[in-house]
């Protein structure tokens, strides 16, 4: 199987060199593509060793219950985010009510708490002695338990609250963006509010809200935090205890080539729909103007984003600022703690500047050239989305051991390895951008005198800055987070602040990784404002 | 210059090689810096050799240092588990200790082949609800599978080390056949309610929400340091003459085998198994000193004072597989 996709992959690149001449553009895109398979390249070579009765032990103990729970959980998540991101969009995006930009705002700001801080936090806060758990108890009576949230319903609770910001902001940014010319259309053809919402606005909707959902669920499939804390197996924790609990690396690779296979099929089937999906807008097509609310309207709509923002993000931050009060009253806050913040900030953002220049090429290429074989090295480049941080990490270490030793120790390593991890958010954000520039512009330029550098640096450049530096915010955010790898990978004694939260975690010192969650919060703030204001101008 | 001088030069740009001083000892370490810390300082001090914490979990690190080969830069392994030791040894990734670190420490604590030797030892003991009274009539670790305990007792999931752990122990002391048996009945008083954290299981037993539970003693003293008039006390199970013994398991130390200073390595673990270096490593966790005439924090039952199961603990290694195996065949959650 493995080699068929190989023969596959190689196919498509000789047709690629052959066709027409490889240009600097194809020769970067591809080296790109090559970098961020190295982790499936081991994957693949160690899952290579296991043999048949091996895979039929793997097939018969663990995969169809694995299978089971993770596109469950997965499913799950996807209607849960769309819930939640769709509804906040559409009211942000269509209706002018006091606090409009605060809201948009609440609605980001849950994308700044990890997946195993959420987790954390609510099974915390609702321990009977929680507040959630008290509260529970005041409401139910002292006698009724409290939920349990050890299962699908909480991991599916926690990924939720986690992901749905990244539906909210691709349908918010395509709700506002789009025109009304068709809905008025629906509506003078006599169909009402609803029928216009199901007919005319989703389907309008689906590229965008597919886009943001898939973000949503490939970080489901390669959640490691959440899962691990909730104690629900999917594949992502199957293959960690594989690896660490048994040193089995042949059976990790079984399972993760597996989960890879999982998670390009969803994508594919992703890109496909949205590839049968392109809307273009004429220029002068009237905009929609945010419609006024009436007091009614506004209480509703602020009761039910009240709603989303308090579990959310007021929840978790009232609980990091607590127990964080509390750490620095015991003075338990050290000068280290600060070393760690500033080892985070310059990982992500070494990390965020290098994934968004590696995704250039790809994005581009793409664009440029809209063939089998572009789409499928851009297609390649979201293998590191898919794969587990741990196995992301072993296999840039076996690769960097066996090929460039000097690199090992430093901060090389981790990078390349979050690179890896986080490209697809890169050259999906400008892949997005690059599409709406059309060919001619690049004519203009090209007709006017500018040689191919000229043009990419005056002409293309500043039209897909919202896009890289989109780009860049997302991978910041999600380098700055990032654990798995980043608890092999980074040299020794360097700890950022997601390492000592689950360090304290796991020695069941919970509290005392409050400050370190919190900083993060703090941390990603003036990012945010930058991805902001960011989509305010496009 | 080729293509791939050009990307190493490049990219080590990028990534500084952090310099390591040559006095610098760093300690790949499975245990929390909080009771690591400390020792290390103290031992910093009497020397003047820095040490470098390098924190994380025991497996994951010795995958880390199993990988890295002879690339790697720690020059010790230090894990809470006897288990994780011993399959450092298994995979040859160990230097063999000298007989002066080796020597201060009862064999039964080290690994066979020398390549550790045990620190300080956790006492997997139960904590039970002190209202409850067919919980303080509990005598064995196997009575937990009693259908009496449905919904009563409190566990971890089946990951935890030190559940493999104690469940190897009684593998070996009480046979597969037993163990299996014992395993299904918690299973199905358990019901699929595990809990991810041992001082949830001791909280849970204190509010009497459930009436007994499996954990190492620390656990109870440190949730009885914060709540002291809480009703939970330790029962020592499986006492008496037909009694096997509680389970221990070490937390214990290795040099790594491509450790450029092995000389300043082994004055680290001499040092820890010194009479003073024990006191302070097991002193802030309330474990036991491995060394002979040390003795424990006061809260705790004395070492000696109870029998404690006869296997020798690199044996949580050798059959750590097979226990996993049991766990998963059993299903545990």
């Amino acid at each position: 199987m493995e080699r068929l996709l190989l023969r596959a992959i190689a196919q498509a690149c000789c047709n690629e060199m052959t066709n027409k001449k490889l240009g600097p553009l194809a020769i970067t895109a591809i080296a790109v593509v090559f970098l961020a398979a190295i982790p499936l390249l081991f994957v693949i070579y160690n899952s290579l060793q296991l043999d048949a009765s091996q895979w039929a032990g793997l097939w018969s103990k663990r995969l169809p219950e694995l299978l089971w729970n993770t596109l469950a959980l997965a499913l799950l998540v996807a209607i849960g985010c769309f819930i939640l991101g769709v509804s906040a969009a559409w009211w942000i995006a269509r209706y002018e009510f006091p606090g409009r930009e605060i809201a948009a705002w609440l609605m980001i700001l849950p994308l700044t708490i990890p997946t195993y801080v959420f987790a954390h936090i609510y099974t915390s806060i609702l321990e009977d002695d929680g507040w959630l758990g008290r509260f529970w108890h005041f409401i139910m009576g002292a006698n009724t338990a409290t939920p349990d949230i050890y299962n699908i319903g909480g991991a599916t609770l926690v990924l939720s609250l986690a992901g749905f910001s990244y539906v909210f902001l691709m349908a918010r940014s395509a709700l506002s963006h789009s025109t009304r010319t068709l809905e008025e259309a629906a509506r003078i053809q006599g169909a009402n509010k609803l029928q216009v919402f199901f007919q005319i606005n989703l389907p309008l909707l689906r590229p965008a809200i597919a886009a943001g959902l898939a973000v949503a669920v490939l970080h489901v499939l390669s959640d490691f935090g959440a899962v691990s804390m909730l104690q629900y197996q999917t594949f992502t924790l199957s293959i960690y205890l594989q690896m660490s609990g048994r040193f089995d690396y042949q059976g990790a690779a079984g399972l993760s080539m597996v989960l890879v296979l999982l998670s390009l099929t969803f994508l594919v089937t992703e890109r496909f729909f949205r590839a049968q999906q392109r809307y273009y807008s004429a220029r002068q097509a009237r905009r929609h103007i945010p419609q006024k609310t009436s007091t009614t309207v506004t209480v509703l709509i602020w009761f039910w984003l009240g709603l989303i923002t308090l579990f959310a993000f007021i929840l978790p931050l009232a609980w990091m600022l607590h127990w964080s009060l509390d750490a620095w009253l015991q003075d338990a806050i050290d000068r280290e703690f600060w070393t760690y913040t500033t080892n985070s900030i310059t990982v992500a953002i070494l990390a965020a500047t290098a994934a968004v220049i590696c995704a250039f090429p790809i994005a581009f290429y793409n664009a440029r050239k809209r063939s089998m074989g572009s789409s499928l090295i851009l297609q390649l480049s979201s293998v590191g989305f898919v794969l587990p941080g741990p196995v992301i990490a072993l296999g840039i270490i076996s690769f960097i051991l066996a090929q460039l030793p000097v690199l090992y120790g430093g901060m090389t390593a981790l990078i390349l390895a979050l690179v890896v991890r986080f490209l697809p958010l890169a050259v999906q954000s400008q892949d997005a951008t690059l599409q709406q520039l059309t060919p001619s512009i690049e004519q203009a330029g090209r007709n006017l005198g500018a040689g191919p550098l000229e043009n990419l640096w005056l002409v293309i450049l500043p039209m897909i800055r919202s896009g890289m530096a989109t780009a860049w915010v997302l991978v910041f955010i999600d380098a700055l987070k990032e654990l798995p790898a980043t608890l092999i990978l980074r040299p020794t004694g360097f700890d950022t602040l997601p390492v000592r939260i689950w360090i304290e975690a796991s020695e069941e010192m919970l509290e005392l990784a409050a400050p370190a969650a919190l900083m993060l919060v703090v941390g990603t703030l003036p990012i945010i404002w930058v991805l902001m204001k960011n989509n305010q101008k496009t | 210059m080729n293509m791939r001088q050009f990307f190493a030069v490049t990219l080590s740009l990028i990534g500084s090689n952090l310099a390591h001083a040559a006095d610098t000892l760093t300690v790949f370490s499975g245990r929390s810096d909080k009771f690591v810390k400390p020792v290390i300082e103290h031992f910093t001090q009497e020397t003047g050799i820095q040490v470098q914490l390098h924190s994380g979990k025991s497996t994951g690190l010795l995958n880390k240092l199993r990988t890295e080969g002879k690339r790697t830069q720690a020059d010790l392994f230090l894990s809470n588990d006897a288990g994780t030791l011993q399959k450092g040894s298994d995979l040859g990734l160990f230097a063999i200790l000298p007989d002066s670190a080796l020597e201060p420490i009862p064999s039964n604590y080290a690994a066979k082949d020398k390549t550790w030797v045990g620190l300080s030892a956790r006492a997997r003991v139960l904590v039970v609800n002190s209202k409850s009274k067919s919980a303080k009539a509990v005598q064995s670790v196997f009575d937990l599978a009693k259908p009496e305990f449905k919904n009563k007792l409190a566990i971890t999931n089946s990951t935890n080390e030190s559940y493999i752990a104690g469940a190897t122990v009684y593998m070996l002391a009480a046979g597969k056949k037993r163990t299996q048996a014992w395993l299904e009945g918690m299973k199905s008083n358990v019901d699929g309610k595990v809990f991810d954290k041992h001082s949830k299981i001791v909280k849970a037993v204190a509010s009497g929400k459930k009436s007994i539970g499996l954990v190492n003693h620390y656990y109870v003293y440190r949730h009885l340091a914060k709540h002291p008039k809480d009703p939970v006390s330790v029962l020592i199970p499986d006492q008496g003459k037909d009694g096997m013994g509680v389970a221990w398991n070490v937390a214990g130390i290795a040099i790594s085998k491509h450790s450029k200073k092995k000389q300043l390595a082994q004055k680290l673990v001499e040092y820890l198994v010194s009479e003073q270096g024990q006191q302070q490593f097991a002193e802030e966790n309330r474990e036991y000193p491995t060394r002979k005439g040390v003795a424990a924090s006061a809260e705790v039952p004395a070492a000696g004072s109870y029998k404690v199961a006869d296997i020798p603990m690199y044996q949580l290694g050798t059959q750590r597989n097979a226990t996993i195996d049991l766990l998963e065949a059993v299903g545990m959650p």
